[in-house]
């Protein structure tokens, strides 16, 4: 197929899946909470109501800033979409695409003008720990198969068998990724609703679009590729019942969980991280892991 | 990825169909516990059916659309209809499965 055609069907694919799933994701936090609930395509008629209203810019703004942050941020996750399920390329770029991601989160604060987007900015740039993890993770995917290929990692787990029971503990540090990065999770410091919704505050009209948009294929991308690199091979009914089941686990945790101080937040996510490297380290170097 | 793509849109026009559609039927309050409806029940069981069973693009596209209509539907409607359709359709897959 042309390989534009792949990109835009895989886009779409990501977008809309990505929607509906934070919509289950909703309604799951929504019925632990014994509440009814959105309906779970309402995530979506969100994303797309929000194309057709009126876009007001605040005084304090940077302008260029404050409207190309946008643009970038769903262009980052339009590329996390090539590089994963288009490409099955590096997982070096996708761990790029997380870091530039945590400078746009930080830009979009910063150039907003708000208070509460300066703070949510400041709060960016401590939650990087939780890149750190991810990093960790992607090593020791590196040390077992040898390759950084999303491609050569599937192959590898095809004659192996899948890495979730070779590197568990790479696996813990990776969901907690998943975790940081869901809505309403305990770690989502950036998006405290002390803080309105963060470095997002003052975003209005058709640049929210961009940023649920972006959102939604951010949430696809990153269990697509937890899936791919932990589970070994799957079809598309695999990875619908993985990324349901991830949802659904996510709903649960975040729905019974508070938001952590920030502090908390990030020594959480370290000592866990610490926790699952050196426990990982362990295993590699006493024989578990063949 | 095409036949992918039709699907998941079949599956969210239905929704949001099904929702716009629910909301014109049923204006009262949320009902914790509605009536099973046998016409959504129908439709729901339909739609599964051909969206797990049918092997064409086409004809799984429509149900998921069908499928989707009736899972899209305000919440509190549509719940025991879409549980019956799923699990009609997923014993049909298995039974297909097995016996071919």
């Amino acid at each position: 197929m042309n390989l534009m055609a792949d990109i835009l069907i895989n886009v779409i694919i990501a977008f809309l899946a990505g929607s509906l799933l934070l919509g289950l994701h909703r309604k799951v936090m929504a019925r632990v909470q014994k509440r009814p609930g959105p309906p779970i395509v309402q995530h979506l008629i969100h994303s797309l109501k929000f194309f057709f209203k009126e876009t007001a810019i605040p005084k304090t703004v940077s302008k260029v800033f404050y409207i190309g942050i946008v643009f970038i941020l769903a262009l980052i996750w339009v590329v996390g979409v090539i590089v994963g399920p288009v490409a099955h390329d590096s997982l070096l770029i996708l761990f790029g695409v997380y870091a530039v991601y945590k400078i746009v989160e930080h830009n979009a604060g910063s150039s907003s003008g708000s208070p509460y987007g300066k703070l949510s900015c400041v709060r960016a740039v401590l939650s990087a720990a939780t890149e750190l993890p991810l990093f960790a993770a992607i090593v020791f995917v590196y040390l077992i198969t040898g390759s950084m290929n999303i491609g050569e990692i599937i192959s590898y787990q095809s004659v192996h068998g899948p890495l979730i029971f070779s590197i568990p503990l790479a696996a813990l540090m990776f969901f907690m990724l998943i975790i940081t990065k869901s809505p309403y999770s305990p770690f989502a410091i950036t998006k405290d609703k002390a803080l309105i919704s963060g470095f997002e505050t003052e975003h209005f009209g058709f640049l929210r679009g961009f940023m649920l948009f972006s959102e939604s294929i951010a949430w696809y991308v990153l269990l697509w590729v937890f899936l791919t690199i932990f589970f070994g091979p799957l079809d598309a009914v695999g990875y619908l019942i993985g990324m349901i089941v991830i949802s659904f686990i996510t709903g649960f945790i975040n729905a019974t969980t508070p938001i952590l101080s920030p502090n908390h937040s990030v020594m959480t996510q370290i000592t866990i991280g610490a926790i699952c490297f050196f426990g990982s380290v362990l295993m590699i170097f006493t024989g578990v892991v063949a | 990825m095409l036949d992918y793509m039709i699907y998941i849109l079949a599956f969210a026009v239905g929704s949001i169909l099904g929702l716009v559609y629910s909301y014109k039927q049923h204006g009262e309050p949320f009902v914790a516990d509605s009536d099973f409806n046998m016409p959504a029940a129908a439709i729901s069981i339909i739609g599964w059916c051909l969206a797990f069973n049918s092997g064409n693009v086409i004809l799984s596209a429509i149900g998921f659309l069908l499928g989707g209509f009736i899972m899209g539907e305000r919440p509190g409607y549509g719940r025991k209809e879409t549980a019956v359709g799923l699990i009609l359709a997923i014993l049909l897959y298995i039974l297909l499965k097995v016996t071919v």
